[in-house]
């Protein structure tokens, strides 16, 4: 837990620095701008694999005690987000950037990344007995995280894949969902993909090409308008 | 012209938004010139000012030639990119004195983007008695001229002027980050973060690429180069490093574009050290070539690392530089210093070999500071960050090193006699 807080806490700083280096004189340095996208993936890679760790026994008490948390904060956070990607106009991609409240950061994902985003949303709502507008509203991802728990073995992954979208936590609460998606793509396309979700044939090129680094992708399209 | 004073204003404007009085005083790059009778200093607001050492006198024996103001100028102006709407910072990020041919002393300075070849010059006798003009330059009626006199030169009080005498731009998209000039001194190479570029110093309008790493798609880039120099004595080799913490050597007799290395030079990583700011911390901020061009010297955030051209596969010798804030990177990190760059600095590399007080040879940084403080048994939480060292040069013959610190160079000598 502590390292999730430590790694989360460590990715919006980055995010922050990033943010505000566009900002300075003299323009945006290459090498400081790879630096913090290289910590940020580092970070986030941490958290990630902390977070899929404390997940693979499944918590059914601990997920209860854990929804109020989520409404509780992602209100203020998103607020800040929202106020912090407003002055940010000129980003050419919308992705991480693209903070505004909490409800729009269903289209995001479309906008950016179809293909992904069709695969997570696929896999999201087969495994959701009700389907519809999941994992955005942390209510709703709270109680998602109680029914993966409580589904078992067969939905293994699907849980997994539930479980880091609950903890979209931070000043960043979409970026961090945004990225959590992405890599949670990944974790996917591997050979032992569960029969539920059946990744697209084409996944397996996208990961390839992705996993350098998203969050790169993004900054250094910025710096290709150079 | 006057869109050049617009420009100026435009300039001016933005930079008096921030408290930019004193930070344009903060001192960017120091070298010394090949002899150690001149320093030169950059600063943020793109002067040069260069130190020369007073003779020493006979009756002061006892006391060593210090270093007095020798000549102010400006080397560098802001300027604007329109295309981009970018400001280019007049920072001077390096600078490099050429050796002495003549009377003159030439040095290279750059900024971000243009990298200019001043002459510092003296003159102490001026010409007096023209035929044309009066005393003050103003010019005489012909008509009231009735004898012809040839002018003499008369002394007069020093005067050191400088004047810029060739201008190398528009060369670099990205910023250049040093300036290294070749044993053959007629050229000289600039590096950026994905480029380096060779110059003859005769040519302004045209340069050689030599390195190119720019991945032809931007979302794979990786690694950026950090630091580039010409071998001493080889006027066709080179080492570059990067970000990634390698070093790559090349020959450029081997093809035009050298971006094929012919040596390469990387230390595998230790896995227990690993964390979030491996990589950050394992860029090479600084590579050096030994006087005999044996070895080179890197400097990454935490250790300096000596290396035998011959030997790729690690390092000769490894010095933990500040090994102490290693449990503080994440403050640093915070506080933006993990960011610094560290210089290295050791001409006499090959007396020094022996590992005696290698802090205290090397780099004298805040490790001096910090390294004092130690021994008084204060503990690195009270090390004060804003006051670090991050410039430093060492006389190339003596012992004499000058310390840049934010706005203030200081000098200190050894005390051996």
């Amino acid at each position: 837990m502590e390292v999730q807080k430590e790694a989360q806490r460590i990715m919006t700083l980055s995010v922050w620095k990033m943010y505000h280096s566009r900002m300075q004189r003299g323009g945006l340095r290459l090498h400081r701008s790879l630096q913090l996208s290289l910590v940020m993936r580092s970070a986030r890679e941490l958290y990630l694999s902390a977070k899929v760790e404390a997940h693979e026994p499944p918590e059914v008490p601990s997920s209860v005690a854990r929804s109020p948390d989520p409404r509780l904060h992602p209100p203020r956070e998103a607020q800040a987000a929202a106020e912090a990607a407003s002055t940010d106009g000129e980003q050419p991609c919308p992705e991480p950037m693209d903070t505004q409240e909490a409800p729009k950061a269903e289209e995001t994902p479309a906008r950016c990344a179809p293909r992904p985003a069709k695969v997570s949303r696929k896999r999201r709502s087969s495994s959701l007995s009700d389907g519809g507008d999941a994992g955005l509203v942390p209510s709703k991802k709270a109680r998602l995280e109680e029914e993966g728990a409580e589904e078992g073995e067969s939905a293994e992954v699907p849980e997994r894949l539930q479980a880091p979208p609950a903890q979209a936590e931070g000043a960043f609460p979409n970026l961090a969902r945004v990225l959590q998606r992405r890599f949670s793509g990944l974790l996917n396309c591997s050979p032992s993909a569960p029969p539920t979700a059946p990744p697209p044939p084409a996944c397996e090129a996208k990961p390839a090409c992705r996993s350098a680094d998203s969050v790169l992708n993004v900054l250094v399209r910025a710096v290709v308008a150079f | 012209m006057e869109e050049d004073i617009d420009t100026r204003k435009i300039n001016n404007s933005f930079l008096r938004d921030h408290s930019y009085a004193t930070e344009a005083d903060i001192i960017s790059t120091v070298e010394f010139n090949h002899t150690g009778e001149l320093l030169a200093t950059g600063d943020k607001g793109g002067r040069v000012v260069i130190f020369q050492r007073e003779q020493e006198s006979k009756n002061q024996v006892h006391r060593r030639g210090e270093y007095n103001v020798y000549s102010t100028f400006q080397s560098h102006e802001p300027e604007f990119d329109y295309l981009k709407s970018l400001e280019i910072e007049e920072k001077i990020n390096k600078i490099r004195w050429l050796p002495q041919q003549n009377a003159a002393y030439f040095l290279l300075s750059t900024n971000d983007k243009t990298v200019k070849l001043w002459k510092v010059s003296e003159r102490d006798k001026r010409p007096e008695g023209y035929n044309l003009k009066d005393e003050e330059g103003r010019l005489r009626d012909p008509a009231t001229i009735t004898t012809l006199r040839v002018p003499v030169l008369r002394p007069m009080d020093l005067m050191v002027e400088a004047t810029p005498r060739r201008v190398f731009a528009n060369a670099h998209t990205y910023h250049i980050n040093s300036i290294s000039v070749n044993s053959d001194y007629e050229t000289y190479m600039s590096a950026d973060d994905l480029r380096i570029n060779l110059w003859n110093f005769e040519i302004t309008n045209q340069s050689f690429n030599i390195v190119d790493i720019k991945p032809a798609n931007m979302e794979e880039l990786t690694e950026v180069i950090t630091a580039a120099e010409f071998h001493p004595h080889h006027c066709n080799t080179f080492v570059y490093s990067s970000s990634k913490g390698t070093i790559r050597l090349c020959d450029m007799r081997a093809s035009a574009l050298c971006d094929r290395h012919t040596k390469f030079f990387e230390e595998p990583e230790d896995p227990s050290n690993r964390s979030f700011f491996s990589e950050i911390i394992s860029s090479i901020s600084d590579v050096k070539f030994s006087h005999s061009g044996r070895y080179i010297m890197t400097r990454d955030y935490l250790t300096v690392k000596v290396w035998d051209l011959n030997m790729e596969n690690r390092p000769i010798e490894t010095y933990q530089v500040h090994d102490y804030l290693r449990s503080k990177l994440c403050s640093l990190y915070e506080n933006d210093c993990i960011f610094d760059k560290f210089e290295c600095r050791d001409v006499t590399l090959e007396a020094s070999r022996e590992n005696s007080k290698p802090r205290a040879i090397l780099k004298p940084r805040k490790v001096c500071v910090g390294g004092k403080r130690r021994k008084d048994e204060i503990s690195v939480d009270s090390l004060d960050f804003s006051k670090k060292i991050l410039h430093t040069a060492w006389h190339p013959s003596e012992n004499i090193i000058a310390v840049a610190a934010t706005n203030n160079l200081y000098i200190f000598q050894d005390k051996v006699n």
